[in-house]
C-alpha cells in the first residue's frame, strides 16, 4: 500500500516538466513573500486532486491558473500549519522556562523530558496538520474542518498511526535520497570533467563553478518543485487510504 | 452559501474588473499620501510653518472624506452584487456619504477613546489601574471595530444613518451569520491584508533603495514611494477590504 503511494506520487510529479519549471521560477521569486504563498497554494491543489481521486496513475497535474485563488489557498495552508506547530513550540518553551529556574541534575532531567515530549508532540502535530489539510481539502476547503480534531483522529485511526508515521518517515527518506543523489551525480560528472580538463591543461576552477551553478539551477527548477509535488501527492493519497 | 474563502478571493479579484477606476482611485490616494502632513513633515515642509501644515491638514481631510464616500459606494455595490466599480461623477453625493461614514466611525470609537484617555491620565499616578483601563479600552476598540463593519453595512444597505445605530438589528444579523464565522472572515481578511502589505512594503523598500541610489534626495524618494503606494497598493487594498465587508452583509441576510 505504501509502495503504491510512492510509485504513483513519483510518476505523478514527473508528468509535466513545464509545470515544474514554472514552479521553479515562482520559487525563485519567493523572497518577495507573495510567490511563496502561491507555491503552498499549488501544493494544496495537488492535495485537493489527490484526496478527491484514487491511485490510478491518470490524474493530470492541477492547472497553474487563477493565481488569486491559489494565493488564498496558500494563506489558508500557512495559517493551519502555523496553528498546529505553535503547540509543540509552546510546550518546549514551558519546559525551557521550568528548566531555567532549576539547577543541577533536576534542570537537565526536566530539559531532557521536555525535549522528548516536544518531539512526540511535534511528530503528532506534523501528522495532524497534514491530515488536517487533507481533511480541509476533502470538505471543500472549510476552515473549521482543518481543526476538527475528532474527525481527523478518526481518519488517522482508520489509516493506522503506524502506517501514517511509516509513510511519513519514508517520505522524508525518499526526499533526502533523491536530493542527495541528484546533487552528487551532477557533482561527480563535473568532477570528472574538471579532472580531465585539468589533465588536458585547462583551468578546472571554472568548470567546478559551472558545475555548482548547474547543480543549483537543477535543484531550484526541477528537483525542488518535483519533491514538493511528490510530498503533497503522497500525503493526499495517504488520506484516501482510510477504509 | 459561499464560504469565507470565496468571499475573500472574490474581493481580491474585484478591483481588476475596472482597472481604469482603480487607477483613478489610486491617483486620489496618491494625492492623499502627498497631502498628509505627517509624511512630508520631515522632508520638505518646514516644521514651523503652521499655516502650511493647517492647509495640508484641511486638504487631506477633504480627500479622506471623498475616499470614505467612495468606500460607501463600494460597499453598496458589493451588497447589490454588482461587478463594476462605482463611478466618480457625483462628487457632492460622495462627500455626503463620506460624512455619514465619518459620523459612524466617530460615534463607534468615541467610548473606547474616552476610556483610553482616562487610562492615559491615570498612568501618571497609578500605574496598576492604568494598565487595566488601557487594556479595557483596547478590548472596547476591538468590539467597536467588529460592530462598526456591520453597522456601516446596515447603514449602506438601508440607506439611512439611523440604521447604523440599530444595535438589535446589527447583532441579529451577526448572529444570523454566526459569530464564529463573522470573526473568522474578518480575521482572515486581515491576515491577507497584512501579508499583502508586508510583501508590498518589502518590495517598496527595494524600489526606494533604487530611487535613493538614482536620485539621492530624501524628498524625491518619499514623494515617489508615496505616489507608488497610493496609486497601486492603498487603492487596491481599500477596494478589497470594502468589497469583503459588503459581501459579509450579503452572506448575513441570506
Amino acid at each position: 500500500m505504501i509502495l503504491d503511494i510512492y510509485k504513483d506520487a513519483l510518476e505523478y510529479s514527473a508528468k509535466d516538466w513545464k509545470t515544474l519549471v514554472i514552479l521553479g521560477v515562482v520559487a525563485l521569486f519567493s523572497f518577495l513573500l507573495l510567490p511563496a504563498f502561491i507555491i503552498t497554494g499549488y501544493n494544496y491543489r495537488v492535495i485537493n486532486n489527490a484526496v478527491h481521486g484514487i491511485i490510478n496513475g491518470r490524474d493530470p497535474l492541477p492547472e497553474f491558473d487563477d493565481i488569486i485563488d491559489m494565493f488564498i489557498d496558500g494563506v489558508k495552508v500557512v495559517i493551519v500549519q502555523i496553528a498546529y506547530l505553535v503547540v509543540p513550540v509552546i510546550i518546549f518553551i514551558i519546559f525551557a522556562v521550568i528548566a531555567g529556574n532549576l539547577t543541577g541534575v533536576a534542570s537537565s532531567a526536566v530539559m531532557i523530558i521536555g525535549c522528548l515530549i516536544t518531539l512526540v508532540v511535534g511528530v503528532v502535530a506534523c501528522l495532524m496538520s497534514q491530515m488536517g489539510l487533507c481533511h480541509m481539502a476533502y470538505n471543500d476547503g472549510a476552515f473549521t474542518k482543518a481543526f476538527d480534531f475528532k474527525e481527523i483522529k478518526e481518519v488517522i485511526d482508520e489509516i493506522g498511526w503506524f502506517e501514517c508515521i511509516l509513510t511519513y518517515v519514508g517520505l522524508i527518506i525518499i526526499t533526502a535520497v533523491i536530493a542527495i543523489v541528484v546533487t552528487t551525480l551532477i557533482g561527480l560528472v563535473f568532477t570528472v570533467f574538471g579532472i580531465s580538463g585539468a589533465a588536458l591543461g585547462a583551468n578546472p576552477g571554472g568548470i567546478f563553478v559551472l558545475g555548482a551553478f548547474i547543480n543549483w539551477l537543477i535543484t531550484m527548477f526541477i528537483v525542488g518543485p518535483y519533491l514538493s509535488i511528490f510530498n503533497a501527492r503522497s500525503i493526499g493519497l495517504l488520506y484516501t487510504m482510510q477504509i | 452559501m459561499a464560504s469565507i474563502t470565496d468571499c475573500v478571493s472574490e474581493g481580491l479579484k474585484y478591483p481588476f474588473n475596472d482597472v481604469k477606476k482603480l487607477l483613478v482611485l489610486g491617483a486620489i490616494f496618491a494625492l492623499l499620501n502627498l497631502a498628509t502632513p505627517v509624511s512630508l513633515r520631515f522632508t520638505h515642509v518646514p516644521a514651523n510653518s503652521i499655516y502650511v501644515m493647517a492647509a495640508l491638514g484641511i486638504v487631506s481631510f477633504i480627500i479622506t472624506l471623498f475616499v470614505m464616500g467612495y468606500q460607501y459606494d463600494v460597499v453598496k455595490f458589493s451588497i447589490d452584487k454588482r461587478e463594476d466599480l462605482p463611478g466618480f461623477t457625483d462628487i457632492m453625493n460622495i462627500f455626503v456619504k463620506g460624512i455619514k461614514i465619518l459620523i459612524v466611525a466617530v460615534a463607534y470609537n468615541v467610548i473606547p477613546a474616552i476610556v483610553l484617555i482616562i487610562g492615559a491620565f491615570l498612568a501618571g499616578d497609578y500605574t496598576g489601574p492604568a494598565v487595566v483601563v488601557i487594556l479595557i479600552s483596547a478590548i472596547l476598540f476591538i468590539i467597536a471595530f467588529f460592530l462598526q463593519i456591520m453597522a456601516v453595512n446596515n447603514m449602506v444597505a438601508n440607506d439611512s444613518l439611523g440604521k447604523a445605530f440599530d444595535f438589535r438589528q446589527i447583532i441579529d444579523m451577526i448572529s444570523n451569520l454566526g459569530w464564529g464565522k463573522y470573526i473568522g472572515i474578518v480575521l482572515f481578511t486581515f491576515i491577507v491584508l497584512i501579508i499583502v502589505n508586508v510583501a508590498v512594503g518589502y518590495i517598496l523598500s527595494f524600489i526606494s533603495l533604487f530611487i535613493a541610489i538614482a536620485a539621492n534626495n530624501a524628498m524625491i524618494v518619499s514623494v515617489l514611494v508615496g505616489i507608488i503606494q497610493g496609486l497601486f497598493i492603498t487603492s487596491y487594498t481599500s477596494l478589497f477590504y470594502n468589497r469583503v465587508c459588503g459581501s459579509i452583509y450579503r452572506e448575513a441576510i441570506k
